[in-house]
């Protein structure tokens, strides 16, 4: 009973990063409309500034968190402007190959810059850990988690809850729309793509923590993001956070109860994306 | 209920199309303040990219659009409905997942002036339409075709505008939802809002206008008061086959 207490509990706080990085990537599919495949790269760029703020200047990636989220909303907002502005209504490949051809060029220049090794950074919560009764849990992954918790409260406060907000999920909704009562959606696109990529570098930042910095760092966790934005439904920002809570519970269900299970886990997702989209394909659409 | 400021709007030798086909030949149109104006042809004759193009949503490529003495025609969305244009879009083009109340109160969030008045134009729309007051806690995509029109022009009445344009209203409405819509465009137009309604029922648009336009090909090819057209034999042979 304890180990599938444990299990859970596990799944559970894994699942706060991946929501972090599923919810950024659901702004950008959602409301800017381009399906970012270089999701990934922000993710990395935040976890290596933290790793240099640890390593060359010795701030706690904790504290770097906010100065890193938001410099890497800053590079999102500029990405938009010098390049995915000009591709929103150029045909869907031609936007997939833009941001894929983005990822590979901001992985290539991490591994020219800073090589291909990991890099860890050394905090002294790393061994620390948390006993509830029979549970523990490690203290970075309990931070981690806290602060996915509080950032997704925010962004979905900012969501349903500012002018801001209801203007992203107008563009979302319905583009033209928008535009037609006078919402800046430019303005707008801008924006969300900003905290889109922002919100990827928050995750790189706990991902330094929990993991390491290192140039393909951020692929497996885009890889994740999409299946949970699919399993979500694309466009959908509510439904991200519970199928993220699934992907968590289901992976650490994987790892516990199936015989080398810690191999099979990276393969969750993968049966998500086609159990989800089987099971799609016999809903019709009301 | 505070009156509606009406204001002018003229189009003048309108030329605009969509990438290197062109749509838009020669357009003039003109809405004195608070009059009503109906803009009547075929399919593919260019009212709607005309609406388009004096709500910035398409670049005209010659001519001009002034809104109440201000040059529009390089203007964005956003500027122009500021400047007092209200559009009630073709396909209405609603926020599905969003409340009744949510759509109208979006509509007076871009202006100023509207906002600072939201609460009172609010209480108009609703008596205009009493179905939306019954229904502004529902998801406007579960709203019937009618219903869906009425928050399509209560979202434009919430910025408060002072020219509406109106295309297409009709479309796929019941003869009575018709009636409910059209009386909703008559009552606002009798509050001083200038209107511009592109329609397909060319019968009941040109009963309700003061003037009319028949475009033809991106081109005006008459203009006339709404009788005048309405006893015109060309208009009647092409446009109410009679």
């Amino acid at each position: 009973m304890d180990l599938f207490l444990q299990t859970l509990l596990n799944g559970l706080l894994q699942s706060g990063i991946y929501a972090l990085v599923a919810s950024g990537l659901a702004l950008a599919v959602g409301v800017v409309g381009i399906v970012n495949f270089a999701h990934g790269e922000f993710l990395m760029i935040g976890a290596f500034m933290a790793w240099a703020a640890s390593a060359f200047l010795g701030v706690d990636p904790l504290l770097s968190l906010p100065i890193v989220a938001v410099a890497v909303f800053g590079v999102g907002a500029l990405t938009y402007r010098v390049s995915i502005r000009h591709v929103l209504l150029a045909p869907e490949l031609n936007q997939m190959l833009l941001t894929f051809g983005l990822g590979i060029l901001l992985q290539n220049l991490a591994l020219m810059l800073l090589g291909g090794n990991t890099r860890t950074v050394t905090t002294p919560y790393q061994a620390s850990s948390l006993n509830i009764g029979e549970l523990s849990i490690g203290g970075p992954k309990a931070i981690a988690f806290g602060l996915a918790v509080v950032l997704l409260g925010a962004l979905y406060f900012m969501l349903y809850r500012t002018v801001l907000g209801r203007q992203m999920r107008a563009v979302a909704q319905n583009r033209r729309g928008a535009q037609l009562i006078g919402i800046p959606v430019d303005r707008v696109y801008l924006i969300a793509f900003g905290v889109s990529c922002g919100l990827a570098a928050v995750a790189g930042v706990l991902v330094s923590v929990l993991l390491f910095a290192s140039p393909t760092v951020g692929l497996v966790f885009a890889l994740k993001a999409f299946a949970i934005i699919v399993m979500a439904g694309l466009g959908n920002l509510t439904g991200v956070l519970w199928a993220s809570v699934i992907l968590g519970l289901s992976e650490a269900l994987v790892q516990t109860y199936v015989p080398g299970g810690g191999g099979w886990s990276d393969a969750v997702f993968f049966l998500m994306i086609f159990g989800t989209l089987v099971l799609r394909s016999f809903r019709r659409p009301a | 209920m505070t009156a509606f400021q009406g204001q002018e709007l003229i189009i003048e030798n309108l030329a605009a199309g969509y990438g290197k086909i062109q749509v838009l030949w020669d357009v003039s149109v003109r809405v004195g303040p608070g009059e009503f104006v109906a803009m009547i042809g075929a399919n593919g004759a260019g009212k709607t990219t005309t609406l388009r193009a004096v709500s910035g949503v398409v670049r005209p490529t010659g001519g001009s659009i002034r809104l109440g003495g201000h040059d529009i025609t390089r203007a964005t969305p956003t500027q122009i409905v500021s400047l007092g244009l209200g559009h009630v879009p073709e396909g209405r083009e609603l926020f599905g997942l969003m409340t009744v109340r949510e759509n109208l109160e979006l509509g007076a969030a871009m202006r100023p002036e509207a906002r600072a008045k939201q609460a009172q134009t609010l209480d108009h729309v609703y008596s205009l339409f009493p179905r939306l007051a019954e229904r502004a806690g529902q998801l406007a995509g579960t709203l019937s075709g009618g219903e869906q029109q009425m928050v399509a022009v209560g979202r434009a009445l919430m910025g408060r505008p002072s020219v509406l344009v109106v295309d297409e209203p009709s479309l796929g409405l019941s003869p009575l939802m018709t009636q409910t819509v059209f009386g909703a465009l008559k009552a606002v137009h009798a509050e001083g809002v200038s209107v511009l309604l592109v329609e397909q029922n060319v019968g009941l648009s040109l009963k309700l206008a003061q003037r009319a336009y028949v475009l033809e090909n991106g081109e005006v090819v008459k203009e006339g008061t709404g009788e005048a057209l309405l006893a015109d034999p060309g208009v009647r042979e092409a446009y109410l086959a009679l």
